[in-house]
């Protein structure tokens, strides 16, 4: 491990305890500010494989959808037939105690992490031979399938949805159930962040940028980019599913089109997201994330009606004016803040020759 | 670093000081007004019915409001109401509902439109232990699951359509049908087909074809092809709005042949004025209709509502924007009976709830569904190319007969 340097220590410490204190501090937010942590977790996956592997995906809503569903349906079928609580019109319904509420939570967002990660070992297998604008559209076509599919599957609901199981009355504190699915997701959020920031000090990412850069001229350079890129789109899935089993939970409702597999708001906006913040970079989906959900909490409300006109008119600022992202932006304007050096000589014989 | 450290801490700090200021939050009560909250949607593919429904809503705030508003402890409030569009999405549903409570400080909530949605908003209602007065979450399963701060003015799904069969075999001398269904894939119209099922096992019927049909569907030709070739004696058709445009559209287009077409959502949808004569004959379930006999001192009998809804938002009232006055209706009541604002009290006031309304009786069941009212079939009939809606059941309000079986589209003009 590289030491850490101690500016970094400071404001890494900062933000833990910000975010530790959050619920707190904003008491009435807590279910915004757990939004805001799954949307940083979506937004840094994202950039892994749009960002540094130059793969852009639209297929990380299909492990979301996943590893809700599979969170739900574990933590129900653990106790009780989950055929009968899902079964239409939910004439029967059970109750789960506290312990078997957080024993079932608790496997099942193991089973939601390992599960959408198999899967996409499988799936990269059969499609990462795909490039550019196949891979896009071929991902795009695997969210929208799947849900489609849990729209027909009876035992999860079907399209009556799937009511996850209630937070246990006998926690008679109301603040409880926002503050646990909050640590929940901060705790996905520092894990996601810890293990990409491990990746982005390793040869890991130096391969996927070999690939994002030249696929061809790093497969002869005798890597094995097929394994490379299953291992990393495996990873994206582990934390996706993860993400979408405590959203899963925090909602209460899954909708197979409209909550789990929902490519046509998340799906989207981690992608949007990560370009908002810049893409290939390790903070730029955090600003991004965190900037786009203020925006959209803040101005949404105000502009009833018209919140998808301004959203439109946000993504073609963007790309017109940040194409690189904000923290695109920012290296291009103070690249010395990156570590980038630049002969100032070198720059102005440029310039002459232009 | 440095720099875009310092960067990055003016914004967080920037960030802080914006959401503390903000977190000072509302009252339930505000000066003279009683603030309710909504999340409705005003845009995605609920948005007309969500505008019906706000519609309604605004219609009973003025009309409370003009005449006199509610009187608690001998003080006369408002009701104001805070909206929200949830995009006509689950998700974004229940994160508003949070946000009404908790940041806006609502104390009494008013539901959204669609079954699926109010699935999304309860359990969050249920936790904070507010009242919710809905009038457009019919799904049987939102009855079931012991819900106490829900109350729904109308009758559940399931029983929209089961009276269509019913008629259909009584009009087969008793003998079972065989019945076509095809049904969107949401809360809501899978409960009208839970119904359905119920009715044919009942019944002695069969069915024999049992299609699903996509959210935001604008295309059923691959049901329709097979109700071509098999000839079922009812065809049973759900999917809101858009379910009941695109049946009429695509079964006129291919003249499909059926005895009985039974649906949902056709005056939401407008039927009558946007396809005319093509509409005709459809059977439609309703929870309401201007015709019936109900009556109250705010709006009059349904007739006098629907002609003061049509001129202030220059169209028939359809029995969304119906229900969701009355929501208002029973809030004010309740709101008079507790003569308190604790919400405990308040939804103490709700479960003794038993009123006459313009839309129709409102006494709540167990499970928070109204069960005084039954539901309504009209059949949309032309005289010319003037079409409307007539009450065929139950017998105690129709007005016209129930035409069947509807005539073959080559000896239709």
């Amino acid at each position: 491990m590289e030491k850490v340097k101690q500016k970094d220590l400071i404001l890494y410490s900062g933000l833990i305890i910000l975010g530790l204190a959050a619920p707190y501090l904003f008491s009435a937010f807590k279910v915004q500010l757990t939004y805001l942590c799954v949307l940083i977790v979506l937004a840094m996956t994202w950039n892994l494989q749009g960002g540094e592997m130059g793969y852009n995906t639209f297929g990380n809503i299909l492990f979301y959808g996943l590893g809700m569903y599979l969170t739900a349906s574990v933590q129900v079928g653990m106790f009780f037939p989950l055929a009968e609580w899902t079964e239409s019109g939910g004439e029967k319904t059970f109750v789960h105690t506290t312990a078997q509420y957080f024993q079932g939570i608790g496997v099942g967002l193991l089973v939601s992490a390992i599960i959408p990660a198999i899967i996409a070992g499988a799936i990269g297998y059969a499609i990462l031979g795909l490039r550019g604008h196949y891979f896009a559209i071929c991902t795009l076509g695997l969210g929208i399938a799947a849900g489609e599919i849990a729209g027909g599957i009876e035992i999860i609901g079907a399209g009556q949805g799937f009511t996850t199981p209630p937070f246990p009355a006998e926690i008679v504190d109301t603040e409880a159930r926002g503050k646990f699915f909050y640590f929940l997701s901060f705790a996905l959020l520092v894990g996601t962040f810890v293990f990409v920031k491990y990746i982005y000090g390793s040869r890991f990412k130096l391969i996927l940028n070999a690939i994002r850069d030249n696929e061809d001229k790093a497969e002869a350079m005798g890597i094995q980019t097929m394994k490379y890129k299953i291992v990393g789109w495996m990873c994206s899935a582990f934390f996706c599913g993860l993400a979408g089993g405590i959203m899963g939970g925090l909602i209460g409702y899954i909708d197979s089109t409209d909550v789990a597999f929902d490519g046509r708001e998340m799906g989207v906006f981690m992608v949007l997201m990560a370009i908002l913040g810049g893409k290939g970079t390790l903070w730029g989906p955090v600003i991004g994330a965190t900037l786009f959900h203020f925006f959209k909490e803040g101005l949404w409300t105000l502009i009833l009606g018209w919140q998808y006109v301004a959203l439109g008119v946000l993504i073609v600022v963007i790309v017109v004016y940040f194409p690189e992202g904000l923290m695109g932006w920012l290296r291009e304007k103070y690249p010395e803040k990156f570590g980038e050096v630049i002969d100032d000589k070198d720059r102005k014989a440029q310039v002459e020759l232009k | 670093m440095n720099k875009l450290a310092k960067l990055f801490v003016t914004f967080i700090s920037a960030i802080t000081l914006a959401l503390v200021s903000f977190t000072s939050s509302f009252a339930k009560v505000e000066g003279e007004y009683i603030v309710l909250g909504s999340a409705i949607s005003l845009t995605g593919k609920y948005s007309s019915n969500g505008v019906h429904t706000q519609n309604g809503y605004n219609m009973a705030v003025d009309r409370i409001n003009k005449m006199g508003g509610v009187e608690v402890q001998g003080k006369k409030y408002k009701f104001e109401i805070i909206y929200y569009d949830d995009e006509s999405n689950p998700k974004r549903a229940a994160q508003l509902a949070e946000r009404l409570i908790k940041q806006d400080g609502v104390h009494y909530m008013l539901g959204p439109y669609s079954s699926g949605l109010t699935k999304a908003i309860a359990p969050v209602t249920e936790k904070y232990k507010i009242p919710m007065v809905e009038a457009n979450g019919a799904s049987r399963s939102l009855f079931t699951k012991g819900y106490k701060y829900l109350f729904a003015v109308l009758s559940p799904a399931n029983q929209y359509l089961e009276v269509a069969i019913d008629l259909a075999v009584e009009k087969n001398g008793g003998k079972g049908v065989k019945i076509a269904q095809a049904f969107e894939q949401d809360a809501f119209s899978q409960d009208v087909r839970l119904g359905i099922l119920d009715a044919a096992k009942r019944t002695g019927s069969e069915i024999i074809i049992d299609d699903k049909l996509p959210k935001e569907l604008n295309d059923m030709a691959a049901t329709l092809a097979k109700v071509k070739a098999v000839k079922p004696d009812v065809l049973v058709v759900s999917g809101h709005t858009k379910g009941a445009l695109t049946a009429i559209r695509q079964i006129s287009e291919m003249k499909v042949d059926v005895p009985m077409l039974a649906m949902t959502h056709c005056d939401a949808a407008k039927l009558s004025k946007q396809h005319g004569k093509k509409s005709e004959f459809a059977l439609c379930a309703s929870q309401w209709h201007k015709n019936l006999s109900y009556k109250d001192k705010f709006f009059g009998s349904g007739k006098k509502y629907a002609k003061d809804f049509q001129k202030e938002f220059g169209y028939d009232p359809p029995y969304q924007s119906a229900e969701s006055s009355a929501a208002l209706l029973v809030f004010k009541d309740a709101f008079e009976r507790a003569n308190s604002f604790d919400r405990d009290a308040v939804r103490d006031a709700l479960v003794d709830t038993e009123m006459q309304t313009f839309y129709g009786n409102i006494k709540f069941g167990p499970g928070g569904q109204n069960v005084a009212k039954p539901m309504i079939l009209f059949q949309v009939r032309c005289k010319g190319d003037d079409c409307e809606n007539r009450v065929v059941a139950p017998t105690k309000w129709a007005s016209d007969k129930f035409y069947h079986p509807i005539p073959k589209w080559s000896e239709r003009s």
